[in-house]
């Protein structure tokens, strides 16, 4: 059985920020509190102790540093790909329009209104699920309303017949964006990912309670850390899916189509 | 922070700490910082998510695809609206409605799965559907589900259903005013008529019922043709037509054989001598049909979308400002949207959502102000009033109103003079069944 973590994406980004930090502040403190002295019983002190941890931990943060630092870079990757591929959607979309917008009537007519209901369809619907992690369905029909009208359509000059061509090469890219869209709704990082990260964040807080040094030292360097710690963390939650949470991808460049397509 | 110097001993700090007071302040620290979370965190678990309003979901049951999409999806996007307005301003008893709109694909077969599918999915009501046979082959489904079903589609009449709530028009509100006007010194004093029909129920039960009517009123019928729905080649009827000496034609032909028929008969006979009224057609429809070949010819409807009204200016501004400045406007669109409305009022003097909750506010009266005017809800049929109106097609295919009934006509689902003795009344005893009456073909 797993846990549903959407909450956290439901939550304002300053507090879900503030929630991290507290909880890894607080988990540091605690345990620096109830924890750490039955570590140094098992740490015994000894001279060297505090230089010892020193060098396994500045060991593990490289590799634990990095570790995040890939992470946080792959989703930023995974949202800014996302982002652009919206872009490449409305794009391939608006220029659909225009071509249909040159076709014989009805035609012209009918495949601007499905154009025109698809694109609305993906404003007001498509995007609060996609918010919510949930691949919206109801523009695949959209989409297929689209694609049977255009081949209803059978072009009888030369001119028509390229215009079709183009229109029908524009449909497939519309296409191809569109299932890009739909499968970076729940893209993610796997949750092996997820458990290394904290897991390694556990270990190094660890260390940090195993360092002999004065209890209010302890609280404020161990705090900083995990707080910086908590800091990383929701920069990932927040970037790992691009349509979720308050930073999340828009659907502006698609109102902005919006409002030219009835204009044209 | 003082830094001790080799060779110096510490200086004695100022606040040396012990260790029982670095834990109480620490512990003191946490709690502090616990206490700065927990409204966030624990109390109410409010953590700024907003809260859930209440919901309740409708379905939507049209063709999205095939050939009767084009109109389906005008009707479609006319629910839309109205329910994105009822949400826009509270929703419907403080439920906001969700809409679910699978595609059935104009296949009759696939309207009773979806229509499962729907209730399945906690559809309090259904709306929409197109062809007779779409409607009667998802009647099985909403009688064994105890649901409700919107029907706003003109139709033939020759049906009650408990479990469906009819708005468009029935013969009785739409041909069989139409004969009497055309029959009459204004309407040309026509005689003789000729049947055109697609092979499907509605064509011919609608048929049966004006055949009645004709021989009542002692207007010949010179002819009398169905055709399947792809048929596309109406020259060689369009001749028989001519040789019959038919001065008028009615037209219930469905569907897309429309823009053939149009065409074949522009070429053959013109539309101020032989005039062709259709039935099952309307300005969104006519838009398939090529500029210049239906100008003259006429058309039954309920709704036109040149009505001079402010109801029906604001409905066309406040759709067109959401869905496009060059969308058409036709009897269905109107019709469904005014079911939608009456199915609000019904569900909020109920108080429920309710099938019987719903269904016993029937009997309150309900009405509306539609954008083709008032509609009400005849709570012994489920069927609504609706006017009588005869449109003349322009060259843009709009349509010039020529004729109207005056006030809405009250719906009569079974014309004595065709189905005699066979009544309804919901409000007492449900229907009651005359003798079996057998429709040609």
């Amino acid at each position: 059985m797993s846990y549903d973590f959407s909450w956290v994406y439901q939550m304002p980004p300053w507090r879900l920020a503030l929630l991290m930090v507290g909880l890894f502040v607080g988990f540091y403190w605690v345990g620096a509190i109830f924890i750490r002295p039955f570590l140094r019983v098992l740490v015994r002190r000894s001279p060297g102790l505090n230089d010892l941890i020193g060098y396994v931990l500045s060991c593990f943060c490289v590799f634990y540093g990095l570790l995040l630092g890939l992470i946080a870079v792959t989703a930023y990757q995974n949202y800014a790909e996302a982002d652009q591929n919206v872009t490449r959607e409305a794009t391939a979309l608006s220029a659909l329009y225009e071509d249909v917008s040159r076709y014989p009537e009805p035609f012209g007519q009918d495949l601007r209104w499905l154009l025109r209901d698809y694109t609305r369809y993906v404003i007001r619907y498509a995007w609060p699920l996609q918010r919510q992690g949930i691949v919206p369905q109801e523009g695949t029909i959209r989409a297929e309303a689209l694609f049977d009208r255009l081949l209803d359509f059978q072009p009888k000059t030369p001119s028509e017949q390229i215009l079709h061509a183009e229109a029908l090469r524009q449909l497939n890219h519309f296409l191809e964006c569109r299932r890009m869209r739909l499968f970076s709704v729940t893209n993610g990082l796997p949750a092996s990912m997820w458990y290394v990260m904290f897991v390694g964040a556990a270990f190094n807080i660890i260390l940090c309670w195993m360092f002999d040094t004065k209890f209010m030292t302890q609280l404020v360097l161990g705090g900083i850390l995990a707080a910086y710690l908590g800091m990383m963390m929701y920069l990932i939650i927040d970037m790992n899916q691009p349509f979720r949470g308050e930073v999340s991808i828009t659907p502006e460049v698609f109102e902005v189509l919006y409002r030219r397509m009835d204009d044209v | 922070m003082i830094i001790p110097s080799p060779g110096l001993p510490t200086p004695p700090s100022r606040h040396r700490t012990s260790r029982r007071a670095a834990l109480g302040e620490g512990l003191a620290a946490t709690l502090a910082a616990s206490r700065l979370l927990a409204p966030s965190l624990f109390v109410g678990c409010s953590l700024g998510i907003p809260p859930r309003a209440a919901t309740v979901t409708v379905g939507l049951l049209h063709s999205q695809t095939g050939p009767l999409a084009i109109g389906s999806t005008s009707v479609r996007d006319i629910e839309t609206h109205a329910v994105e307005r009822f949400n826009a301003s509270g929703g419907v008893l403080g439920h906001q409605v969700t809409i679910r709109g699978p595609d059935t694909r104009s296949r009759s077969e696939l309207f009773p799965r979806r229509a499962t599918e729907l209730l399945d999915a906690g559809a309090v009501a259904l709306f929409g559907r197109w062809s007779s046979a779409s409607r009667k082959a998802v009647l099985p489904v909403i009688e064994a589900r105890d649901a409700l079903l919107y029907y706003p589609v003109q139709y033939e009449g020759n049906e009650t259903s408990r479990h469906v709530v009819y708005g468009g028009q029935l013969p009785n509100q739409q041909i069989l005013p139409a004969i009497d006007w055309l029959a009459s010194d204004a309407g040309g004093n026509r005689r003789k008529v000729f049947l055109l029909g697609s092979d499907i129920v509605s064509s011919r039960t609608t048929n049966f019922v004006t055949k009645k009517w004709l021989a009542e009123k002692g207007i010949t019928v010179a002819g009398e043709e169905y055709f399947p729905l792809d048929h596309e080649d109406f020259a060689p009827v369009v001749g028989r037509i001519a040789d019959s000496g038919a001065d008028w034609i009615l037209n219930t032909v469905n569907g897309e054989g429309n823009i053939h028929l149009f065409g074949n008969l522009a070429a053959k006979l013109d539309a101020a001598t032989v005039p062709m009224v259709s039935t099952s057609i309307s300005e969104d429809d006519l838009r398939s049909v090529p500029r210049g070949v239906a100008e003259g010819h006429f058309v039954l409807s309920n709704y036109f979308q040149t009505i001079d009204s402010p109801v029906n200016r604001e409905w066309m501004e406040g759709f067109r400002a959401e869905f496009g400045r060059d969308r058409v406007f036709g009897d269905t669109m109107e019709s469904a949207w005014s079911l939608i409305h009456l199915w609000k009022t019904a569900v909020e003097k109920a108080g429920s959502f309710e099938v019987d909750a719903v269904r016993s506010a029937f009997a309150s009266g309900l009405s509306f102000a539609g954008p083709g005017g008032p509609v009400a809800l005849d709570a012994a049929t489920q069927h609504c009033s609706r006017y009588f109106r005869l449109g003349k097609i322009r060259r843009d295919h709009l349509c010039d109103i020529v004729r109207s009934s005056e006030e809405p006509i009250a719906p009569d689902p079974y014309p004595q003079i065709a189905f005699p003795g066979w009544k309804c009344d919901w409000t007492r005893g449900g229907l009651e069944r005359g003798p079996e009456v057998t429709i040609d073909g």
